[in-house]
């Protein structure tokens, strides 16, 4: 008996593999179909809810710019700076902080360079790319290359007044490449989550050791104030998650109390409206504090 | 209604769950009931009336996690920020807490039967005093039960469970019992209120929010988690089902990171032991740099002193957090 619901248990996965490759399969194929017809058709696939990624199709952003513009390479540039904009502008809510989490095997350097960049455009102040196997960290200095490259590339030379400041673990790591004020991209890595709390951790029991304080003192917001580099940066409203696995794989545990988790199938190849689709799906969340 | 409902699975129920527990199950299951003041506004009764078809959704959640041989469940039932209410619904919810208190201790015998040992976790000194007092019941009465576990957060966020935990072992560094370098992740964990319980395999929210509002943030760093559309109070055994085979479907991939974060967890208290032993043995050496061998014993000496130290202290925080319901339970006998 156990042998055969040990098969059926296998036929059921294999079932789930199949209808989740044929709803990628799917999305590619479909995505300019009417949005009432690829409704229906998601339905009857009988799919799980977590469909984050499909952009939708009848608020479909104009995918080519070039169309009417000038072939000289600055206009287009510039055209698709104000539409990112604009786009930005239009959206319910923007995050202030954006989080990328990759929970795939073997990153894609451009992909993420490419959202970084259409996030600072779009108008979010800060993005934290993040994976849980330090990855991008171990290699922080080619994924800022890849960002400086695509900047240029996506908004042009004079696109470089949008600054990238580039902040590490470790503040001695400072990179500037233009002195600016705005838009930081951050690398984590499991060492910013749980291993953070506990150096604050030991920060506080250090001053207790030393009479600096009483154990009694220590409260939210003195945790709060450690976990925080610096005041300006806020928690991530909002993780876009890349990948297979349901898991925020140890994610600043502290500053994800409220964030909002939006999924993408994959950061390979991940397009400009994906990434609108998210933003919209993010403008739409009401938060009620507990009230 | 009761907290506990009797009854076996119908027939189909029973296939799939088989079906079911061939692959991986999860042993702990975490549940963000969210949805209660919705479903009454669908169903156009009062919010009261909600959220008692969100309890009465909780005992019958329990019946199916008992069937799926789901040990442990962990339960959000109501948040520090929920203070924030209007003080009619706060009240209420209270009144709802009392009533459902009472009902447990009358059903002492069937918990004893089921082998069900109830915990609360949260600041309950932020509770109404006759609160607090049914609560220690209780968890005292149902302590020594260990068939199954169930955990329901009360005046809890995740925020002050964590500053809490930093609390505690700030307080054993000023009693003396641990020293600074003894503050690790494991131990951080040790303090916490869900101490006594593995992490969960899953986190289950419904009503198709998704985020995790300061709920056992440190606990699921490494959880399947799963959103569902469906409110609380129409929370159904499919969903349940769908939800653990999501699991199922990440369970490879999620052990995988869990155990590449424990090697890496083992080797920074390796690091740290070693910082430790590096500096006793330079203030302590007669100047010679030690040998491999007297590093090694050093070493091992240390951790197992370390161990020693870290055991003592936890067992007097079990011993505070004991005598709380103990106080409670006393102060009741005597008012």
């Amino acid at each position: 008996m156990a042998l055969l619901y040990g098969l059926l248990w296998r036929l059921l996965l294999f079932l789930v593999h199949i209808n989740r490759a044929l709803v990628s399969w799917l999305r590619v194929r479909l995505r300019s179909w009417k949005g009432r017809l690829w409704e229906r058709a998601m339905a009857a696939l009988l799919l799980p809810v977590a469909l984050a990624g499909v952009p939708d199709p009848q608020r479909k952003v104009n995918q080519d710019p070039d169309a009417n513009a000038n072939p000289v390479t600055g206009n287009r540039n510039a055209g698709r700076r104000s539409r990112w904009l604009s786009d930005g502008r239009s959206l319910e809510k923007l995050p202030v902080h954006i989080g990328l989490l990759v929970a795939e095997e073997e990153p894609s350097y451009t992909d993420i360079a490419n959202l970084a960049v259409w996030c600072m455009a779009v108008g979010i102040s800060y993005v934290s790319v993040y994976d849980n196997h330090g990855i991008f960290q171990k290699n922080n200095s080619r994924l800022l290359e890849e960002i400086v490259r695509q900047q240029q590339d996506l908004m042009g030379v004079d696109g470089s007044k949008c600054d990238v400041e580039f902040l590490s673990q470790g503040s001695d790591k400072h990179q500037h490449h233009v002195v600016s004020c705005w838009p930081s991209v951050k690398v984590l890595s499991p060492e910013d989550g749980k291993q953070s709390i506990v150096q604050a951790a030991q920060q506080l029991c250090r001053s207790v050791e030393n009479r600096e304080r009483s154990s009694r003192d220590i409260s939210v917001s003195m945790l709060d104030l450690l976990l925080r580099e610096s005041k300006s940066v806020p928690d991530p409203e909002l993780v876009v998650k890349f990948g297979p696995v349901d898991s925020t794989l140890g994610f600043l545990p502290w500053h994800i109390r409220l964030t909002e988790f939006i999924s993408l199938p994959s950061h390979r190849d991940v397009s400009y409206e994906d990434l609108l689709g998210v933003l919209r799906r993010f403008g739409s969340c009401r938060q009620r504090l507990g009230q | 209604m009761s907290w506990i409902r009797e009854g076996e699975l119908n027939l189909i129920e029973k296939i799939s769950a088989n079906i079911l527990k061939a692959g991986p199950m999860p042993k702990h299951v975490a549940f963000i009931m969210d949805g209660n003041r919705r479903f009454a506004r669908k169903k156009q009764m009062e919010r009261q009336e909600g959220h008692m078809q969100g309890f009465n959704k909780l005992a019958e959640t329990l019946r199916w996690c008992k069937h799926l041989n789901i040990q442990e469940v962990t339960v959000y039932a109501f948040s520090i920020e929920n203070f924030k209410r209007s003080q009619n619904e706060v009240d209420g919810l209270m009144v709802l807490a009392k009533q459902k208190f009472e009902k447990l201790l009358e059903e002492r015998e069937n918990l004893e039967k089921h082998g069900v040992c109830i915990r609360v976790l949260g600041d309950l000194n932020m509770l109404p005093l006759d609160l607090q007092q049914l609560i220690a019941k209780a968890v005292v009465s149902t302590k020594t039960h260990n068939k199954c576990f169930l955990n329901v957060c009360f005046a809890y966020t995740s925020r002050y469970e964590i500053t809490n935990a930093v609390r505690e072992m700030a307080w054993g560094v000023e009693q003396g019992q641990i020293k600074t370098s003894d503050v690790s992740e494991a131990l951080l964990s040790e303090c916490l209120y869900s101490n006594n319980s593995p992490n969960p395999d899953l986190l289950i929210r419904t009503s198709g929010e998704v985020r995790l509002s300061d709920f056992l943030l440190w606990q699921t760093s490494h959880s399947c988690l799963v959103f569902q559309s469906v409110l609380w109070p129409e929370y159904s055994f499919w969903n349940l089902c769908e939800a653990i085979l999501q699991y199922q479907l990440n369970h490879t991939s999620i052990q995988k990171a869990r155990d590449l974060h424990q090697e890496h967890q083992a080797f920074v208290q390796l690091e740290a032991d070693r910082a430790c032993v590096a500096e006793h043995l330079q203030h302590h050496g007669n100047g010679k740099p030690a040998d491999a061998r007297r590093r090694q014993e050093a070493l091992q000496h240390y951790a197992t002193c370390r161990e020693e130290r870290i055991h003592d202290f936890l067992e007097a925080l079990q011993n505070r957090r004991d005598s709380y319901y103990t106080d409670l339970l006393s102060n009741a006998v005597v008012a």
